[in-house]
């Protein structure tokens, strides 16, 4: 089976599981608590109505006008303050949904609004979640040159570090500022802040809803949307150095498929290395079988090198043994005359593990002493 | 890099300008509504409290009491069924807050869960969703050739188009079906299902809550599992085709202004024979040919057109390959024997 279905099999059962399993643990986690929590509710409930005097629909019409008053109890939602608050959670997909719009032109223009807004703010969070790693990058780099250390090259594992620290750091600022602002536990601050700049965005714990505060407290509210801003930049950057790879992996293979397909079926190669022959200025037959033995080389080297991301380290035996088939050349060096034969593709293998690759860092062979190797800039 | 710089810039100040223009429409066009909505509100609250005859601090209780409630009303969300719904918005992280853990215990695992789930998510959404655009572009391609056209080149344009025309009908079927069962206008649905699959995830409206349908209407329940699942493949796929290239666009830049600026390196010195330069040219191609960031050609399933220039690999920003190599050094020693039988068998 091609890897990429493989992979796409895989991520699919591996993720229904996931969902199998999280719903169970959250089942044992909650259910019990549910059914207690509205056996308790049911008492009061009925308690209030014997004390109050109220019918069943009575209580149930005025449960229904506590509803319609809860967001207008945290305050006026659509004045300009409201509304950019809506306008981030729409944007970054956060979505809490404190305030939702009631009119049909308001649903309309939301959904145009999402059209545009949320791809132009994935590709922004992203891009400067890319500036902020180099720039990161750029200061480890000087950090450990300052320091005097032997290497001074920035490891993923450097990067990785500093990422998850700053996505800690920002959600524990966060927790404490907003249980001091909000008067939630630091538990549940902490639960807000991550719920937020995951972009799950519940709904449950909201920022900006106690004492009319989107009117009230300017700074405040300044510093909430600058908050939430910043930190889906900062958990941003970190996706941006792990995770984006993956997200292309497929593309990757199928654009390595497809050029080794084109490679087996064009017929240039041939044409080239018959007119770069230096003795043959004209197809001959024996040029030609030449010419397909190279071509066939040619191709199991490519074929090797774009599986195999470290590989000029495999080729180069590939080209000893296609060395031999080009007696008119002088080939003063010796490393060149062993003797060659063909390997199946499969001998050499390509068990480029990604710690191999990494470790492959100069080629140090008779005639290829002039390149030096193509360094991973990250191993995946 | 100063390209870098400059767009993320503008992308910055393209997002402040958009929040802006937003609120402000958004506060035209909701901001009366609300306080005509408020002042009726207030009006009955207030109708009834003289009706019934309760004082403020009874109508406090009474509003905890409703607002506790809310959750419960639309039946058990925590048994099984519903605690599925609940992992797949923390998943997506659609996260409509019709339910949310209530226990310590449940917010910290919900944490974790998300910690691990949502990458694994996005990655599995893309990887579904480019196998799903491969398919189509073989059919397509198959389709165009039986139909006899003379170009079977699959464009970009017949992607997007296609990709448009899917996330419409997949929307459209959603509000239609859950207009059906859930009983809303389908205007109403329309919306819930981009709220949805956009991720947004509001709540204000949310499947599964009515006549305790997650512990009574199973298929009505798998069936909407299903569908979010489904149809967040189908954006994920549109996003695969049309958006991921922009997220890469930095890391490909960077690659192809490292492959550029270690080109002048080559032919410095001396007096070169002409061959000699060629070599050095041909090698140079084949070099930049092995670092695996460079093929710009736009539509891969097209014989490709391996000529000297176009293996010289100018990466063209918007179509990338590989994201994780650099040329680090590259030196170019005038030509040996060796590197004749390189250039021949490369070649």
């Amino acid at each position: 089976m091609k890897r990429q279905n493989a992979r796409t099999l895989a991520l699919i059962v591996s993720i229904l599981t996931y969902l199998v399993v999280g719903a169970a643990v959250f089942e044992t986690l909650e259910s019990k608590q549910e059914k207690s929590h509205k056996r308790r509710l049911d008492a009061r409930k009925y308690e209030l109505m014997r004390k109050l005097n109220l019918t069943k629909e009575n209580f149930e019409e005025l449960e229904y006008v506590v509803l319609q008053l809860k967001p207008h109890k945290a305050g006026v939602q659509w004045k300009f303050a409201g509304s950019f608050y809506f306008a981030i959670t729409v944007i970054t997909t956060i979505g809490y949904g404190h305030a939702a719009p009631s009119t049909d032109s308001g649903k309309v223009f939301c959904m145009f609004y999402a059209l545009l807004g949320i791809p132009l703010t994935l590709v922004m969070f992203q891009s400067l979640g890319e500036r902020i790693n180099t720039f990161v990058r750029y200061l480890l780099h000087q950090t450990k040159k300052c320091l005097g250390m032997r290497r001074t090259e920035v490891s993923m594992a450097n990067m990785v570090t500093v990422g998850f620290f700053s996505c800690l750091s920002t959600l524990c600022i966060g927790a404490i500022l907003f249980s001091q602002s909000e008067g939630w536990s630091f538990l549940h601050a902490f639960y807000y802040c991550f719920i937020t700049l995951t972009t799950i965005g519940f709904g449950d714990y909201v920022a900006l809803q106690k004492d009319d505060a989107l009117q009230n407290d300017p700074r405040y509210v300044a510093f909430c949307f600058v908050y939430i801003l910043m930190g889906l930049t900062v958990i941003g950057a970190f996706l941006n150095l792990v995770v984006l790879r993956f997200l292309t992996m497929n593309m990757e293979d199928e654009r390595r498929d497809a050029k080794q397909k084109a490679l087996v079926t064009i017929n240039k190669p041939r044409a080239e290395v018959a007119r770069l022959l230096p003795l043959s200025t004209t197809t001959t037959p024996v040029a030609e079988t030449k010419s397909k033995e190279l071509k066939g080389v040619y191709t199991e080297v490519l074929h090797f090198q774009t599986i195999c991301s470290c590989l000029w380290y495999r080729s180069k035996e590939k080209l000893q043994s296609s060395s031999s088939m080009i007696p008119e050349l002088a080939i003063s060096d010796p490393y060149l005359q062993t003797d060659s034969h063909y390997d199946e593709p499969g001998t050499t293998g390509c068990v480029c593990s990604p710690r191999q690759c990494t470790n492959i860092s100069s080629i140090t062979t008779g005639f290829l002493s002039p390149f030096r190797v193509f360094k991973r800039r990250s191993s995946v | 890099m100063r390209t870098h710089n400059i767009r993320t810039v503008c992308l910055i100040v393209s997002m402040v300008f958009y929040l802006l223009i937003g609120a402000a429409v958004f506060a035209a066009l909701e901001s009366e509504r609300e306080s005509s909505r408020k002042k009726a509100v207030e009006q009955k609250l207030k109708e009834m409290k003289e009706k019934f005859g309760f004082t403020d601090s009874d109508f406090t209780q009474i509003e905890t009491v409703a607002l506790r409630s809310e959750p419960h009303r639309a039946g058990r969300q925590w048994k099984f069924a519903g605690a599925f719904y609940f992992a797949i918005t923390v998943i997506t992280t659609i996260g409509y807050g019709h339910t949310a853990p209530c226990t310590d215990a449940g917010k910290a695992f919900c944490m974790f869960y998300a910690i691990l789930g949502i990458p694994l998510t996005l990655v599995m959404f893309q990887s579904v969703g480019e196998r799903i655009n491969t398919c189509v572009r073989f059919v397509f391609s198959r389709v165009k050739h039986r139909l006899g056209l003379q170009k079977t080149d699959v464009s970009m344009c017949n992607m997007v188009l296609v990709g448009l025309l899917s996330c419409a009908c997949t929307l459209c079927i959603g509000a239609a079906a859950f207009s059906h069962f859930e009983g809303w206008s389908f205007f109403n649905a329309y919306y819930y299902c981009f709220i949805t699959l956009t991720t947004i995830g509001f709540g204000d409206f949310v499947a599964l809550q009515e006549k305790d349908a997650l512990q009574k209407r199973y298929p009505y329940v798998l069936f909407c599992f299903t569908y979010i699942l489904v149809g967040l493949t189908v954006i994920g796929a549109f996003l695969n085709l049309i958006v991921l290239r922009f997220l890469a666009i930095s890391i490909e830049e960077d690659v192809s202004s490292e492959n550029q600026s270690s080109e002048p390196k080559d032919t410095r010195d001396g007096p070169e024979s002409e061959a000699q330069t060629q070599n050095l040219q041909c090698k140079e191609d084949t070099l930049k040919l092995l670092c695996s960031c460079l093929c710009c050609d736009a539509d891969y399933y097209s014989p490709a057109h391996f000529d000297p220039d176009e293996m010289g690999g100018h990466c063209n920003p918007v179509f990338y390959n590989s994201i994780s190599y650099r040329v680090d050094q590259l030196h170019i020693v005038p030509s040996t024997p060796q590197e004749k039988v390189i250039h021949l068998t490369l070649r």
